[in-house]
């Protein structure tokens, strides 16, 4: 389903909703005796840098290109049979514009607390965030670490098609550990910065989707606060479509086929008053088939992602943090070079302005901009195939304000 | 002047009566479908934290009220989090497709009459609200 809205529709079905809603507000009905509830989040992003623009927005001259807006419905079929949907949309500079996505579709039958079914279209397990990473107020930052969260790549982790099973297992005095195994079809998302990154040598035809499985496991551990986790997921896409006219020559048809894609990811993470510290480390390696009439090439990625991040809740009002963000795309390649790596150092002040309202306001130091197809915020502004990353300068400096709205 | 130091006073006698509230000022209240009398501590934050949704074979829902003395009252001393914190976990749930937002109720005479008729519920009131209708459980 897609549907390209206008540009402040987000901003406006917020105004409504905020006006209309007492603080405490559930929005609900009642259909055929049977009550769904409605919840709904949207934000606002601006963001202006110095001289590198940033996810295909505007930023070294200001930007506010970056909005979302996601709806959802629920209900309770019986005590352990639930379902829900959620529609979802955003701006984001040249990447997405408006498009109206599913987000999720799921039935969800909990038989016991250790052992449960959901299926459907399912946000995917992945990490401390991946699943909650379109709703802002949820995280202290205004950008979550774009070297394990690219906003841009979104779509290649966000959900899957098949089923979840689920369950928390008590451990006694070790604590507690949730577990989620699943399996299915990786969505197709056209609007990814993997295409786009590409768009001046490849052009696809085809969806880019293929089966996905994984699962993560999360040890609330008894040290109060304190938990540990780990992921890991393997997806198998394939696409094909024509190579654009270039140094390369006339366009010829080729296929992509992911062999192999592994992600593994570890994390932990520290709540203890007002302090939340996140670690997390992410290994991505990806062996890709390429193949045209007459050639085929077999090329591999071994990306490295990690990063650290300590907040402060100084009030009710306030929270401060600082998190560093590393990511090299390819480790087999010199990482010192501005074009395999993006480091970036973050701070952030998040204002809690009501229960239901954030604003934040976030400094980006970044250094480096990674390889043309890292998709991670840098994409060439210079037509023509392998045109290089030679426009940007090897330091970013960017201010972001975000706010941000969940009913 | 006068107008400022009685606006002060309020407040901090507010914040007073917020602070020094305890497990003891509140009682927890079940509807009648609920066969236990009593609740751990541990299951009460279980239900609360959509853990749990069974309690001595009969099912369970939580009821929150959604501000004030007891209700903040009722976090400190059963599960540990403050209300911001609270909230942002139900909406991890809610914008994941993971669980729906539990029942929130005004103050007390709303919790009492939702829990007296709705199946499997489970609140809290101040311990002088009137419980008529509901069953008070005791947390072990």
């Amino acid at each position: 389903m897609r549907l390209v809205i206008g540009r402040y529709m987000a901003a406006a079905a917020v105004a409504v909703l905020s006006l209309s809603a007492p603080v405490h507000a559930q929005y609900k009905f009642n259909l055929d005796g049977r009550q769904i509830q409605v919840h709904s989040f949207a934000s606002q992003g601006f963001a202006y840098s110095n001289d590198n623009s940033y996810l295909t927005m505007n930023t070294s001259k200001g930007s506010f290109n970056f909005d979302d807006l996601g709806v959802n419905l629920s209900t309770q079929i019986t005590d352990k049979f639930r379902v829900g949907a959620q529609g979802y949309t955003r701006r984001l500079g040249e990447l997405s514009r408006g498009q109206v996505t599913l987000d999720w579709a799921v039935a969800d039958y909990r038989l016991k607390p250790w052992l449960g079914f959901r299926g459907g279209k399912v946000k995917t397990a992945l990490g401390l965030y991946n699943d909650l990473q379109d709703v802002d107020s949820l995280f202290t930052w205004a950008l979550l670490p774009q070297s394990m969260y690219p906003i841009d790549l979104r779509g290649s982790t966000i959900a899957h098609y098949g089923g979840d099973l689920y369950g928390r297992v008590r451990l006694g005095k070790y604590g507690k550990a949730d577990y989620t195994a699943y399996g299915g079809v990786l969505p197709s998302d056209p609007h990814q910065g993997y295409m786009y990154a590409l768009r001046t040598i490849f052009h696809f035809n085809t969806a880019y989707v293929g089966p996905i499985a994984g699962g993560d496991l999360k040890w609330t551990t008894p040290l109060k606060g304190f938990l540990a986790g780990a992921s890991f997921m393997e997806q198998h896409p394939k696409g094909s479509g024509k190579t654009v006219a270039g140094p390369f020559g006339p366009p010829a048809s080729f296929t992509q086929d992911t062999k192999k894609r592994q992600i593994s990811q570890f994390y932990v993470q520290y709540l203890v008053k007002g302090l939340h510290i996140d670690g997390e480390y992410h290994r991505d390696y990806r062996d890709e088939a390429i193949t045209q009439p007459g050639t085929a090439a077999d090329i591999q990625w071994n990306a490295r992602s990690w990063y650290l991040s300590g907040a402060y809740r100084i009030n009710h009002l306030l929270e401060v943090g600082s998190y560093y963000s590393h990511f090299t795309p390819d480790q087999n390649v010199d990482t010192s070079l501005p074009g395999n790596h993006i480091y970036d150092k973050v701070v952030t002040a998040r204002f809690d302005l009501k229960s239901y309202w954030t604003v934040k306001a976030e400094g980006h130091f970044i250094d480096g901009y990674g390889a043309i197809d890292s998709a991670r915020g840098f994409y060439d502004s210079f037509p023509g195939p392998l045109s290089g990353t030679a426009g940007f300068k090897p330091q970013t400096n960017m201010l972001m304000v975000r706010t941000g709205f969940s009913f | 002047m006068k107008i400022l130091r009685t606006l002060l006073a309020t407040a901090a006698l507010m914040f007073a009566a917020t602070a020094f509230l305890s497990a003891a000022d509140v009682k927890v209240i079940a509807n009648n479908s609920v066969t236990s009398n009593s609740i751990s501590a541990g299951d009460l934050k279980d239900v609360f934290l959509l853990d749990k949704d069974s309690i001595g074979g009969s099912h369970v829902e939580p009821v929150l009220q959604n501000a004030g003395a007891t209700h903040e009252a009722f976090l400190k001393a059963y599960l540990g989090k403050p209300n911001s914190v609270l909230q942002a976990f139900y909406r991890s749930l809610v914008f994941t497709g993971k669980a729906s937002m539990p029942k929130v109720t005004a103050a007390d005479a709303e919790a009492v009459a939702y829990v007296a008729k709705t199946k499997g519920a489970i609140g809290y009131v101040s311990s002088g609200a009137s419980t008529e209708g509901v069953k008070t459980l005791e947390v072990k």
